[in-house]
Formats: C-alpha cells, structure tokens, sequence
C-alpha cells in the first residue's frame, strides 16, 4: 500500500477574493484538501507603468510610482528620487534628508500595520485588525497634514520634498510615538502569542535561508529566514547610516525559522526598529533650511544608466533608469519586492492544507498593485 | 501528557488575555470612540495657518479650481500634469493688458500682470485628474490650486464632490461671450504690416 492518490482538481481562488489582497487569481491544484500545485495568474492591475515613463517627464513618474505599491507610496517616491539624484548628481539638503527618513519610516509603520492587520483577519482574528487601521489611521492623518494626501502623496520629489513640515509636526509625532509605543504591547498580548494563531501559523510555510536567496526574495520575507540583509544597512542610502537601530531576524522562537509566524513576527519588531529610527531623526531634524533649495529646474540627467536599490516594507526595491539626455526616461525598469516574494509561494505552499494557503499568502505581504506595475 | 495540558493551558491563558484587552477598550468606548457618523460628523481637514507662504499654506487634495481671471494661459499647467487631463486653447488678444467686456476677459491679473492671452477654453476633468498637485506649483500667477490652497476664502471646499452625472465632474473654467463675440475674437487675424 502507498499513498492513496485521489483524483486531483483544479480550484481557482479570485480574481475577486478578499483574501489574495488584491486582484490576484491563484489556479491551485489540490489532491482532496492538499495543495500540490499553485500557479499565480497576475496582470489584472497591469498598468503598463514601465512603458508609461517612456511617455512623460521625470517629474511626473513619481505620481506613478505612488500608484505601484499604494501602501506604501513614501517609500517609492524616495526609491525614485534617490535613483535620479544619484544619476545627476545632486547633493540633496540635510533638512530633506531628515524629512525623507521620517515620512518613509512613518509609512513603512503603517504598511507593517496594515500587513499584519489583513494577516489577522486571513487567519480570522478581527479585532487586531481594527485596532491597527485605528492606529494607521493616526499615520495618515499626520500625511493629510504634511502634503494634504492621505494615501497617494507625490511628495518627495527629485532634490527635495514637495512642502516643508507643518507647524506642529514634530509634536504631533511625538505624540503618536508615546502613543503608539505602549500599542505594540497589546498587539503582541492580543495577536502574537494568542495561542490559536500561533497553531495556525508556527511551523507552517518554512521558506529555507538558500530557497529565499535563489528566488531573490528580499525584505522581511528574507529576514524571517534568518538572513541579516537590509539595504538600510548593508548599502545605505539617504542617511539611514547615520541611525543606531537593528535587523530584526526569524529565529524560529515558535516554530521553526522562517515559518510564518517568523515572516509575522520580524514585520512586529520592524515597527519598533522604525519607532526607534523616528524618534532618533525627530531629534536631529534641522529647524533650518530650504526643502526646495536642490530642486533642479529641468531634470535632464546626463546620458547613462544606473541601477539603485532601496529598502522598502516589501523589500528591495529599485529602479534602472537609463537616460538619453532628454527630459524623458529612455527606460525605466523597476524591482519590485512582492513579485519574487510571490514567486516563492509554489515552492513552499506545496503539501499544505488549503487554508494554509491563505496563511503562507497572508504572511508574504504582496500588493498587486506592485506585482503588475 | 504535559504537553497536552500546557496546551489547554496556553490556549486558555492567551485568549483570556485577549479578551481581557478587548474588554479594556469596551469599556473606554465613549472615551476613545474614533469612529464618526459620516454625514452628520465629517473628518476635520488638518489645519494650518492658510496663506501665501508655502511654510504655512494648507494642502489640500480636493477639487482643482481655477481663479480665471488671474490666468495668464501660459499653459504651464497644461505641461505639468502627467495624465493631460487640462485643456486650454488661447487667443492672442489684440491689446495686451486691456479688458475685453463682451467674453469676459480682464486684462492685469490681481498680481498686475498684462495679460496677452485670451483663455477661450479652460476643462478640467476631474475623473481623470490623479490628485497629484503637480499643476499647482509651476503656475506664476498662484490662479490653479487643489481648493484649501492660497486663495481658499475666495471658494468654499467641495467636501463630497460628486455628481450623478460623469460629464459634471469636467469642469469649465472659461467665460462664455456671445458666440458672436467669440467668432470674432477667434477669426484669424490680419498680420500686422509695418509701416
């Protein structure tokens, strides 16, 4: 007697289900309620991004770039706006430097939030997942304040930053801090250690370390594994060398390392790390200085291409940008994170139970909106 | 066999706790309520001293409006934004500076500039618009702004800003003549001989 194989199906999960996060259809093919095959079909948000710059100025990529990873807009405008000031040259204020950690490290906090929130509620917990929106709430309303967006900001631009920070703002920060610090306790008391969730997630997903590495999934995902490598900290970019703060690992605390609950867990201390960055960079915020000083008049990099990596909440995002001289991108290819992290889940969702595939999913943190560009 | 008490143990303690938690906000639900009854209570707009300098100027992501008689038609605007959702055509106005009554064109914006254009078609499509801001910044005469921006005591801000109608959200900011009037203002003119 061997395995008993039963007749296997083909089970369509989305485009519309609300827990693929987004537009993403998943052809699973399951053997009674084990999953041994999955095959993503994406492009429903395709939006032809990479094409589009072709078409328009280097100013206004950055609206597009918002709209790639919507969660976490910040982030792609600095990822953008590094790249192309690496590629002319420009020395950017240390004013616009400070700005730019802070808003990012703000919205990478809220992008952890909303991730671990959704994850919650995929795994049927619903109240940290209000609790969360509640908090990612405060986050954008101090954005509302800083550019007037809440969610598409178009705010760091090539040389500096759209507008200086809002009378107020660093008190308004400061309070969010004390606020939300004491949160994170009741997060973990609430979700973390909740026995449920961790049989639902502990030991289930394991991505190994060397899988990771070969399908070049980055960000928290790889850390989880037990891999140190943040560009933060590895290859920093804007002054992000100048803070004191750690590489959260998976260590496989309850399960084994680079389970789920380990991808949940490294987001969790993420916040904390990022907590730390604010309250250091709200300090050492010049009072003075001119966030519109570096702001070329006409963007027109010198003929050449180049390749810069960021750390967004996803992972390593970049850009290549290869320029003619003329104001408009000859090419634009960018990195997305969560299109490598999405690759990984064939690899390691086989063998799993259905509703473990909504977990490994859940734990991955992809945003289609990235994926299809 | 441990093992399966301390199992029962954990599961028991840890939801417990949750509970707990949500117990602790329930109980503070008329102190800490974030939710607001929408059409009753609105979300308050973040403030700021609203003026000209762009330290205190209030940023708001809403509406785009046009002050037409300060523009100039310098089309920058037209040039700015990335999904081409403005369209402005112009004519040349025969006197640079002066008004002309029957389109309702003034000639020195409220910055004391000489106009030497005539707007004769200003759309904005705001099912197209993207919200970037981007219009707003290249504009010399401060005359297109997202409402809530230098100028918002002169218009009130659309909170909800919908209409059932898709062709109500392109909004037309130029004036209308008689079409008289704007046949002649737009019939080609004769070139200029010098004497």
């Amino acid at each position: 007697m061997g395995i008993i194989h039963g007749e296997e199906m083909v089970l369509n999960i989305g485009p519309q289900h609300p827990s693929t996060h987004g537009v993403l259809r998943l052809k699973v093919r399951t053997d009674g309620e084990v999953v041994s095959d999955i095959y993503p079909v994406i492009g429903y948000l395709h939006r032809s991004f990479e094409k589009h710059c072709e078409n328009v100025t280097y100013e206004q990529v950055i609206p597009y770039t918002d709209r790639c990873d919507y969660i976490a807009s910040m982030n792609n405008n600095l990822g953008y706006a590094v790249t192309v000031e690496e590629l002319m040259g420009i020395e950017v204020p240390e004013k616009v430097e400070y700005i730019r950690v802070i808003v990012s490290e703000f919205n990478r906090i809220a992008s952890h939030l909303l991730a671990l929130g959704t994850y919650g509620l995929d795994v049927g917990a619903f109240t940290p997942f209000l609790y969360m929106f509640r908090d990612r709430e405060r986050i954008l309303d101090m954005f509302e304040m800083v550019c007037g967006a809440r969610l598409l900001y178009n705010y760091i631009w090539v040389g500096g930053v759209s507008h200086d920070l809002p009378k107020g703002f660093v008190e308004t920060a400061y309070q969010f801090l004390d606020y939300f610090e004491p949160q994170v306790k009741e997060y973990n008391n609430l979700l973390t250690y909740n026995k449920i969730f961790v049989e639902r997630t502990a030991d289930v997903g394991v991505l190994p370390p060397d899988v990771a590495i070969n399908y070049g999934v980055t960000g928290p995902n790889l850390r989880a594994s037990g891999v140190k490598w943040d560009i933060r900290k590895d290859e920093p970019y804007s002054i992000y060398d100048k803070f004191d703060f750690d590489i959260p690992v998976g260590r496989g605390e309850l399960g084994t390392i680079g389970d789920c609950w380990d991808r949940y867990w490294v987001r969790m201390r993420e916040i904390e790390e990022s907590v730390k960055i604010l309250r250091q960079a709200l300090k050492g915020l010049p009072k003075e200085g001119d966030v519109h000083q570096a702001i070329p008049k006409k963007i027109r990099p010198p003929k050449g291409s180049i390749y810069k990596r960021t750390e967004s909440p996803r992972g390593d995002l970049a850009f290549y940008i290869t320029s003619d001289g003329k104001p408009k991108p000859y090419r634009l290819k960018m990195r997305s994170p969560a299109f490598t992290s999405l690759s990984v889940l064939n690899k390691i969702s086989r063998g799993w139970m259905l509703s473990d595939v909504i977990a490994i999913l859940g734990s991955l943190d992809i945003v289609l909106g990235e994926i299809d560009r | 066999m441990t093992k399966y008490f301390q199992n029962i143990w954990e599961t028991v303690t840890t939801l417990l706790t949750g509970f707990g938690i949500t117990w602790v906000h329930m109980m503070k639900i008329k102190k800490n309520n974030v939710t607001l009854q929408y059409p009753e209570e609105k979300w308050p707009r973040p403030e700021r001293n609203i003026g000209f300098n762009h330290d205190d100027y209030n940023v708001i992501r809403s509406r785009l409006t046009v002050d037409i008689n300060d523009c100039i038609g310098c089309l920058k605007c037209m040039r700015a934004c990335p999904v081409d959702c403005i369209k402005i055509e112009t004519v040349k106005a025969d006197v640079r500076g002066d008004d002309i009554q029957d389109v309702g064109h003034v000639g020195i914006t409220s910055n004391g500039s000489k106009k030497a254009m005539v707007v004769t078609r200003f759309d904005i499509d705001m099912t197209e618009c993207c919200y970037c801001n981007l219009c707003t910044y290249p504009c010399p005469e401060e005359c297109i702004f997202m409402t809530g921006g230098p100028n918002a005591d002169r218009h009130h801000i659309d909170y909800e800003f919908s209409e059932y109608d898709r062709t109500d959200l392109i909004y037309r900011f130029a004036k209308k003549g008689t079409q008289e009037k704007m046949a002649k203002l737009m019939a080609p003119k004769e070139p200029k001989v010098k004497a």
